[in-house]
């Protein structure tokens, strides 16, 4: 079953200058399902609108257009207390763990935000290190502030946070593409392990074939705001039938191992 | 071209670097590769004279027979900067957001020729050409914010080759573009290096991204060299247990396109973390963290050498046990 689908979506910014067609539009004639307890990647250039995609289907921004619904439900439908539901369920994890945590909070504070504003609730250091200790971290890192830890540790605290509120679908945007390769597999490894524990639902954003054909099922391959091509993972990458899906394998290969 | 010799870095005290012996011959690319806090930008920096105050260089590092490590500072600049050009990782914080393109591609030229403007303007033409920009004579009168950052890449390429460097230091250069972008930037700096018989050293964590690049590889740990050779022997048959794990850690590509059995294999880690400056073991620096380690790790292992100038510091190598 579909957790969320988008069908026929077209979004813009505020005061984007709409011209004939696409002109203006990030995001052109979006449609697709997730399933539950699936992965699915999201692989495209920069400023191919796969960032705005995912923030538009947490409801973070709204489109003009379509239909974007979670668990059945239009995403527009979520209001008041019900939009921090939505939000609970459809947790983001962002690229760089060093700019999405606040510099000035406790590691303490900045891991409790997420269960105050969308539960209300006040968890106490117990429940905290539980949460630590599912990303492979403890105690110690309460106390921290950010500049005290390391990229790796830091984007754990920042899957940590995620998963605090114990949401439906997990949003990776570019997760590991900040961190060194050793780092990255530890991160890539960690986030395998919680979605098969949790049976969680995961949709990564990566502009990296190699990590997306190791984790992801299915595939949607996006270029200037619309989709490409999209299915199974590896027929997509063994037949690609768009020359832009053939055209990213080639640049993949030729600089990996 | 250049020549590295005991080459020592020391901080507070500690021995941060230590690197025998490195060679780039002319023409050539060398890759140093390594975890963040290896010593592999630590080890460029100190070639290039950058080291921080608190930092004290000992050894040579010859360049074109010169010791730059003799020079003062005067004597350096004349250098860095003309003969030695600089590519950083991210494109948008090396250029200055205020300078419109041309300037920034020209300033390294005015500041070392004293060629007329008018032979300043046209060269900075030629060379936003040579990296492929489009539209050269628009482009220079264009801001940094309003180009993508794999156009500010080749910009800060056309500045680092403006003065014909004989040997051009990236440091990370294409860690934060797209994978498309990736390549053809990798792309360019291998016929740039071809066309001019410029020497590339090249610092990345990525194995794979070296491999496209280079000829020969030396791989940095605790300051020092575990490994080193040409790019093909060490990919395809790393001796020393460091070399192994970052080539293990590596999500790579399906090989013979089998994505079908790809999918869900987890990635080989590397237990712990980089030690801080000082925290290293002594013997084999990797030994704390080596899957491989024995008793006789605590000794520093000998460098053993291979054919083809292959050669790697494990007391238990890879592919021998």
């Amino acid at each position: 079953m579909a957790i969320a689908d988008v069908d026929d979506m077209y979004f813009h910014y505020p005061r984007a200058s709409l011209g004939a067609g696409d002109e203006g539009w990030t995001l052109c004639d979006i449609s697709l399902a997730v399933h539950a307890g699936t992965t699915l990647g999201i692989v495209g250039e920069s400023g191919s609108g796969k960032s705005t995609l995912i923030r538009v289907m947490c409801g973070l921004l709204h489109h003009q257009r379509g239909t974007v619904r979670f668990d059945g439900r239009d995403v527009g439908d979520f209001r008041g207390e019900d939009s921090k539901e939505l939000r609970r369920k459809n947790q983001i994890v962002f690229q760089n763990p060093r700019r999405s945590l606040d510099p000035r909070m406790t590691i303490r504070r900045s891991l409790s935000e997420p269960m105050r504003a969308l539960q209300g609730r006040r968890p106490d250091d117990d429940e905290l290190i539980v949460s630590l200790e599912k990303v492979g971290l403890g105690r110690e890192v309460l106390p921290r502030f950010p500049h005290q830890l390391s990229g790796g540790q830091l984007q754990r605290v920042g899957i940590a946070r995620s998963l605090s509120v114990d949401p439906t679908i997990l949003y990776a945007d570019e997760p590991v593409s900040s961190l060194d390769v050793s780092v990255q597999a530890q991160v890539l490894n960690l986030l395998m392990d919680l979605r098969d524990e949790l049976g969680l639902t995961l949709v990564m954003v990566s502009h990296d074939l190699g990590v997306v054909s190791r984790m992801c099922e299915e595939i949607i391959v996006m270029r200037n705001g619309r989709i490409v091509e999209a299915g199974r993972t590896d027929v997509v990458l063994t037949r690609p039938e768009s020359s832009y899906t053939a055209a990213l394998l080639v640049a993949a290969r030729a600089a990996s191992l | 071209m250049l020549e590295i010799r005991d080459l020592r870095v020391h901080i507070d005290g500690h021995e941060i670097i230590h690197i025998d012996e490195l060679d780039l011959p002319a023409g050539t690319r060398l890759g140093l590769v390594g975890e963040s806090g290896s010593g592999k930008t630590m080890t460029a920096t100190a070639i290039a004279g950058l080291l921080p105050n608190e930092a004290k260089a000992s050894g040579t590092v010859r360049f074109d027979g010169q010791d730059l490590l003799e020079l003062n500072d005067a004597e350096f600049s004349k250098i860095r900067g003309k003969r030695i050009g600089f590519v950083f990782q991210d494109p948008a914080r090396a250029l200055n957001p205020m300078m419109r393109i041309g300037r920034q591609v020209s300033e390294s030229i005015r500041l070392h020729t004293n060629l007329k403007r008018r032979a300043v303007n046209d060269k900075v033409l030629e060379l936003l050409d040579q990296v492929q920009l489009p539209d050269p004579a628009a482009l220079v009168r264009r801001y940094p914010h309003q180009l993508s950052g794999g156009q500010q890449q080749r910009v800060l390429i056309a500045a680092a080759i403006a003065t014909d460097p004989e040997l051009l230091i990236a440091d990370e250069p294409t860690t934060a573009l797209d994978v498309t972008v990736q390549e053809e930037i990798l792309q360019l700096l291998i016929s740039l290096s071809e066309q001019r018989n410029m020497s590339v050293l090249f610092v990345s964590h990525d194995l794979g991204v070296i491999r496209f690049v280079c000829d020969r590889v030396a791989v940095i740990y605790g300051g020092h060299v575990v490994e080193t050779g040409c790019v093909e022997h060490v990919v395809s048959d790393p001796r020393h247990r460091y070399t192994a794990a970052l080539l293990a850690a590596n999500p790579g590509m399906p090989k013979d396109d089998d994505f079908a059995s790809f999918m869900g294999q987890r990635l080989h880690t590397i237990p712990g973390h980089v030690p801080a400056v000082g925290k290293f073991p002594g013997g084999c620096r990797f030994r704390n963290r080596c899957e491989h380690a024995s008793a006789s790790c605590a000794e520093a292992p000998m460098p053993v050498t291979l054919g083809d100038g292959h050669r790697y510091s494990c007391w238990h190598p890879d592919g021998e046990s």
